[in-house]
């Protein structure tokens, strides 16, 4: 079974108050997904289907076209697609051949809906994320 | 019913997607598609979170096949909307071992739930989890492949419309080169007979995969396709609507002189 490496999932903000096992709840649904170096993974303005987080390789982000950052081994980016699938705010390229591990929007809402302790914890974490962007660092 | 059968047993839409569906159905009547299995979208699931055991299932069922694979995309649509996704899934061509063919039908899992699909499902109104389904079939290595409309999908004429060129029907399909272009009418007579300019045949690597190999020069402008050819085209034609109905879209290649059927849908482009 694939399945995302927990050390990564628990620098991800969204994840922060999640336990080890319901990391590993978390971690169980991701699959492998593989991309050419020079493919697009995502693309800003598109509508947001997964989560990836990168376990081999390395990416390139854009932002309106302005290079913003590498990404590399255990980075991560498109959580946000977790809860609303809404647009992608940046386009991630690969510039070499990438292996990420994801989990789309689909296959993580049932985790939350079958387990309100993972959910009530997800929003304490979305309301953190909020505050910090609110009031700024 | 088991969610892992052989083409020729792919009866239900709802757990093979249309395209499996489509394949056995022409099977069952006695059409030259090419030998296959068809999984259900939960052995595609199961297969891309890599579970060996259905990995195991799979790569037993296709121990029978000769040679390099294809696999194809089956969209299992709540809304019949095949068509309109077909752009949005893939076919992967010349897959060889059981590694790869565990990583293509990962890659068909992710097609079918990629950004632009999800998307695509949002704009019309479904909000489920996508479903996708997957045909595996021994892969033809052909001299010559294309499609061919039933009728003509741009004027609405009682009349065959076939685009042919060299190699796998990829060319066409994807439009990497102008194929020839030939019009027959229902009763045999060739209307139109054009050359394309063929500059490149894609062709399978000995280690999977495909790439595109240049076309001699004296073959990019000749015709591809002869007479006898382009009746027999027309037969499978008939074949094809006398099981399908009218109006068909369908992808089609000749290997070792035989005709093979690889694909068979409904014209959605007809102007009346």
């Amino acid at each position: 079974m694939s399945g995302a490496p927990i050390e990564v999932l628990k620098r991800v903000p969204l994840f922060a108050d999640l336990d080890e096992a319901e990391l590993g709840r978390v971690a169980s649904v991701f699959k492998e997904r593989r991309f050419a170096a020079g493919e697009t993974v995502i693309q800003q303005g598109s509508g947001a289907a997964a989560f990836f987080v990168i376990d081999a390789g390395e990416a390139i982000v854009h932002v309106d076209g302005i290079e913003r950052r590498t990404l590399k081994a255990g980075d991560y980016f498109g959580e946000m697609a977790l809860i609303d699938a809404g647009a992608r705010t940046a386009t991630v390229n690969a510039s070499t051949e990438l292996v990420c591990s994801g989990v789309t929007f689909w296959d993580f809402r049932p985790i939350v809906e079958e387990n309100g302790v993972i959910g009530w914890k997800l929003l304490q974490s979305l309301i953190e994320i909020y505050r910090s962007e609110r009031t700024g660092p | 019913m088991s969610d892992l059968v052989p083409l020729l047993a792919a009866e239900s839409t709802a757990l093979f997607g249309s395209k499996a569906v489509g394949l056995g159905q022409a099977l069952r009547d006695g059409l030259p598609v090419p030998d296959g299995v068809a999984l259900a979208g939960a052995v595609v699931d199961a297969v891309a979170s890599r579970d060996e055991q259905a990995i195991h299932r799979v790569a037993e069922s296709v121990a029978g096949l000769q040679g390099a694979l294809a696999v194809r995309s089956s969209a299992v649509d709540e809304d019949g909307a095949e068509a309109s996704f077909a752009g949005q899934h893939m076919t992967l061509l010349n897959v060889r071992g059981a590694e790869e063919l565990t990583a293509a039908i990962g890659e068909v899992w992710w097609s079918a739930n990629s950004d632009s699909a999800i998307t695509y499902r949002q704009r019309v109104g479904l909000f489920t989890r996508p479903s996708v389904g997957v045909v595996i079939q021994a892969l033809v290595e052909p001299e010559t492949a294309g499609v061919m409309f039933t009728l003509n999908p741009v004027t609405g004429a009682d009349e065959r419309v076939i685009e042919a060129s060299l190699g796998l029907g990829e060319a066409v399909v994807d439009g990497r080169v102008i194929p020839d272009h030939y019009r027959v009418s229902r009763d045999g007579e060739v209307i139109e007979r054009t050359a394309g300019r063929k500059d490149i045949a894609i062709r399978s690597l000995p280690d999977g995969g495909t790439y595109e190999e240049r076309v001699a020069p004296e073959l990019v402008e000749s015709l591809c396709l002869d007479d006898q050819q382009l009746a027999e085209l027309n037969r499978l034609a008939d074949r094809c609507e006398h099981v399908y109905g009218p109006a068909r879209d369908t992808e089609w290649a000749i290997s070792a002189g035989k005709l093979y059927l690889l694909q068979c849908r409904a014209v959605t482009t007809v102007r009346a």
